[in-house]
């Protein structure tokens, strides 16, 4: 249905002008049973065409909540008038958008619907387990959210693509008492890139996953609150992929170097320790399907990985199609759009810090006292590389071995003096998916990472 | 936008009639056209103008104790017909409770705000002014995003209650995000954020705008915090805002009093905050736009204050949640927060502090149910007797949340307006303060 409406518009595109038309639907399904009570039971389904016009270093953009010729013929239109609009005033006198790509790609997946049923009957029998098997908890939900984005995008340079990207979760949560009955609370998701049913075939495969989140639960019941101040600490792969995300890749956005971010004088120089590499994967990422992978991007741009950081150096920024031009870059599938009715912002995609060569357990035994983090429930960076993660379960690491789990804490530092202090990179990887990154528009986003051994601030009282 | 009213309306018709048909016994449709305008600025630079052509449609149903909600932004008969089975099709794969439900009739009534349309020119005019005000009066400030919008909406909200509420609206909007720079120092990004009816004051003049960029432009060069002390933290409005926000969500909201986690649970007319706070969400104040006239259940909004003088009145409840737990449901949607201003002007505050900080914003970790927060305190500086002194960074801040608001020290009479909110400054005793250490355990 979305080609039939993109393909002939072609020769409805403005003279002159880069022009993108893009048709789209959104698709979110979710369930939430908190402690037995089904509170949760949506179906989202949202669509529309949108266009933008590139004339002369200036943007037009226009939408509209319909999936049919005359819609697209209308965003045209408007998003032409948009552009003329913006080049009559600011007279920026820039000349075509550079970098044109062609190329022709097929739909890659169907999505298949699933009755909503199945979501409940699985979250049913896995709540069950929890209430069954989790005798302390004061209370626990499960949920279910799958969403995915359908696009055909037709590009002025010669581009049209058909993609479809569903990705499926489970969240675990449970909150349990501390002896003076203090609530403490974990949660767990779990899944990836794909609808529910390939990715959780029965609720028995999920039992591990309670335990496991249940019995951290009741030794972070127990725990302490960390000693506040400079640490040595193990990173888990989580936080690894986080610092990736937040406090590097936000700040090699090129928007944001334009805006004055850190990364905007350090190109080239040391930002980190020579253990320290970190790319932003496409569709693959060392020997294996990304988790959630991009093959083309809302400007027409084939993705391809992006270096950012090589053995500690800062070489490459995360671009668009105008500012790779900016920077002296190619780029490299970067432009992504939420909905039809967002225009593509520079995104990152799956962004990681590369494994190293220590295991787990040789980093642990070197520390002295530190601590191991392991989840986080939260973080948040600026432009400056300054970041605040917030700490969900860790351990503390005394004489070389974990001690006692410890209460929420904030993990802080500023990230490109924080990586030059990484001295030991396990040969480990994790990748989480299951967030949305804000930036004007949420955006599904991969990061990943190995455990890695740094000196950071630890919050506490 | 030329009014389309009537079709919203027959489109409410229509979905409820369908699912009545398909057996519901109580639901809900909405539906909303809007046009949406919005200049972009990026790095300092006019970027793009986009506009929006967006339509919603949203269905809520409860068939024999089993509710269920689709949404979508088609509107074509076939699709008002093909939501209607989605909506009942979900309803019917839950399981039964008798909580769900709606809020009893309140009859056919309309929100219709005056002169909602956009003066697009006037409006690109107000934006390079401001852009242009900017520049000159803030030399070192670099506007990472600057978007500028128009938001025309109506909507029409109908029930099987009996509940009808057209509305129809349209306000301006503008949303700042900058950083100050000097050579390779920089400080923190900083974002701000103003809603207005009228283009008739410039964007410069509005809520905290002014104030916070001459703030940020102080942040270019920073230290850290020797050490660790209890101290006093001054928060701006903004952040003041944040923390009530995370206090109400952890103590007070649907999910903590449904799973009995919030520590206020047994709290409802007793004192949980210095008597001096007041905290409501006043349905028509002087200085608030954008308020919402009714709730997703159905119920009239109107004035809930949540803590007066220090004493926790109610929780602010889903209809849903209420029947569970046996209490009533909250009349609000919270949407507009005003606090009751103290007597000290921000000034005479400052000079109260000996040593502290002044917290322009706090990035900090989801707080735990227990109110535990720890995180950095940005765009902030050193209080030192009595003075603002130095701009920090890598500072923590960390307390306790239920703690803090029976340790508060003084609310501001200086109050800022941003067309959503009216809060005033807020200062709090007892905050634990660290920068980093000189100690090297290894």
């Amino acid at each position: 249905m979305l080609r039939d409406i993109i393909t002939d518009k072609r020769a409805l595109f403005p003279a002159g002008c880069h022009t993108e038309l893009r048709a789209q639907i959104n698709r979110s399904r979710s369930v939430t049973i908190l402690s037995g009570n089904l509170t949760g039971n949506s179906r989202v389904e949202v669509s529309g065409v949108g266009a933008r016009v590139y004339k002369n270093g200036v943007w037009g953009f226009s939408s509209a909540a319909a999936l049919n010729d005359e819609a697209a013929r209308d965003v045209l239109a408007a998003a032409a008038d948009n552009a003329s609009f913006m080049d009559s005033h600011i007279k920026a006198g820039k000349g075509p958008l550079p970098f044109p790509s062609e190329g022709n790609l097929p739909l890659n997946r169907i999505i298949e619907e699933i009755p909503q049923e199945v979501y409940i009957e699985y979250l049913r029998r896995l709540d069950e387990y929890a209430e069954k098997n989790c005798k302390s908890l004061v209370s626990r939900s499960v949920s279910v959210r799958e969403d995915s984005m359908e696009k055909m995008l037709l590009v002025s340079d010669g581009m049209s693509a058909h993609t479809a990207a569903p990705r499926s979760y489970v969240y675990i949560f449970m909150t349990a008492e501390t002896p003076d009955g203090t609530p403490v609370d974990l949660f767990a998701p779990i899944g990836g890139s794909g609808i529910f049913t390939e990715n959780f075939k029965f609720p028995e495969e999920l039992f591990g996953e309670v335990d496991n989140l249940y019995k951290k639960l009741l030794e972070k019941r127990c725990g302490v609150w960390a000693e506040a101040g400079e640490k040595t600490v193990i990173l888990g792969a989580e936080l690894a992929g986080m610092l990736a995300h937040e406090a590097v890749g936000h700040t090699v956005e090129a928007d944001l170097v334009a805006g004055g971010s850190v990364a905007s004088h350090m190109l080239g120089k040391r930002v980190g320790s020579e253990l320290v590499n970190l790319t932003d994967f496409a569709f693959e990422a060392l020997g294996a399907p990304a988790p959630l992978p991009v093959c083309v991007d809302d400007e027409g741009t084939k993705a391809v990985d992006d270096v950012i950081i090589k053995d500690g150096i800062l070489v490459g920024y995360i671009n668009d199609r105008e500012s790779a031009e900016k920077y002296g870059m190619e780029p490299t599938g970067n432009a992504r759009a939420y909905s039809f009715s967002d225009e593509p912002l520079i995104r990152m995609r799956n962004t990681a810090i590369l494994p190293g060569e220590s295991s787990l357990e040789e980093m642990i035994s070197t520390v002295k006292d530190g601590y191991y983090l392991i989840d986080t429930n939260n973080g948040q960076a600026d432009t400056t590389g300054e970041f605040m993660f917030g700490i969900s379960m860790g351990y503390e690491i005394k004489d070389g071995k974990l001690g006692r789990a410890i209460l929420d804490t904030t993990l802080s530092g500023v990230a490109f003096e924080m990586l030059k202090t990484v001295d030991m990179v396990s040969r480990n990887m994790h990748w989480a998916s299951s967030g949305f990154c804000g930036k004007k528009q949420p955006m599904p986003v991969g990061m990943g990472g190995p455990e890695i051994r740094c000196r950071a601030m630890i919050g506490g009282r | 936008m030329e009014s389309r009213i009537n079709e919203l309306l027959s489109v409410t018709e229509k979905g409820l009639s369908h699912l009545k048909a398909l057996g519901a016994d109580t639901a809900r449709v909405t539906a909303s056209l809007s046009v949406t305008h919005e200049f972009n600025v990026d790095s300092g630079k006019f970027s793009l103008f986009r506009t929006l052509f967006d339509r919603s449609l949203g269905m809520m149903a409860i068939k024999e104790g089993k509710k269920g909600v689709y949404a979508t932004n088609k509107t074509d008969d076939a699709d008002i017909v093909s939501a209607a089975e989605q909506c009942i099709a979900v309803a019917e794969s839950a399981t039964p409770d008798d909580a769900w439900a709606l809020a009893p009739d309140s009859g056919h009534i309309k929100f219709h705000e005056e002169n909602t349309g956009a003066d697009l020119d006037r409006l690109f005019e107000r934006s390079v002014e401001l852009v242009e005000t900017i520049k000159k009066n803030h030399p070192t400030i670099i506007i990472e995003q600057m978007i500028v919008t128009h938001g025309e909406k109506e909507g029409v909200y109908r029930n099987t209650m009996g509940a009808l509420y057209e509305t129809k609206e349209g306000f301006y909007g503008v949303d700042l995000m900058f950083s100050a720079h000097d050579g390779e120092n920089c400080s923190s990004f900083f974002g701000v954020g103003v809603t207005t009816e009228d283009l008739d004051t410039p964007f410069y003049e509005l809520g905290s705008i002014k104030r916070d960029l001459a703030s940020v432009e102080k942040q270019v060069v920073t230290r850290p915090v020797d050490g660790k002390f209890t101290g006093t933290i001054l928060l701006t409005p903004d952040a003041f805002a944040g923390f009530m926000g995370s206090i109400i969500g952890n103590f007070a909201g649907d999910r903590s009093v449904l799973e009995k986690t919030s520590i206020w649970l047994d709290k409802v007319g007793e004192k949980v905050a210095d008597e001096r706070l007041t905290v409501s969400f006043p349905v028509q104040t002087e200085g608030i736009v954008g308020r919402d006239n009714y709730t997703a259940e159905g119920f009239l909004c109107e004035d809930f204050t949540i803590i007066d003088k220090g004493v926790l009145t109610a929780f602010p409840l889903s209809l849903y949640v209420a029947n569970k737990t046996g209490r009533s449901p909250v009349k609000n949607s919270l949407d507009c927060m005003v606090i009751t201003p103290g007597e000290k002007s921000f000034e005479e505050i400052v000079k109260g502090i000996d040593k502290g900080l002044f917290v322009g914003r706090f990035s900090g970790g989801a707080p735990g149910v227990s109110g535990e927060f720890s995180g950095v305190a940005k765009n902030s500086f050193l209080i030192e007797n009595g003075e603002i002194t130095t701009a920090v960074s890598e500072t923590m801040i960390s307390g306790n949340m239920a703690e803090m608001i029976n340790n508060l020290v003084e609310l501001s009479s200086d109050v800022i307006a941003d067309g959503t909110s009216l809060l005033p400054y807020a200062s709090f005793s007892g905050i634990t303060i660290s920068g980093k250490t000189s100690e090297f355990e290894e």
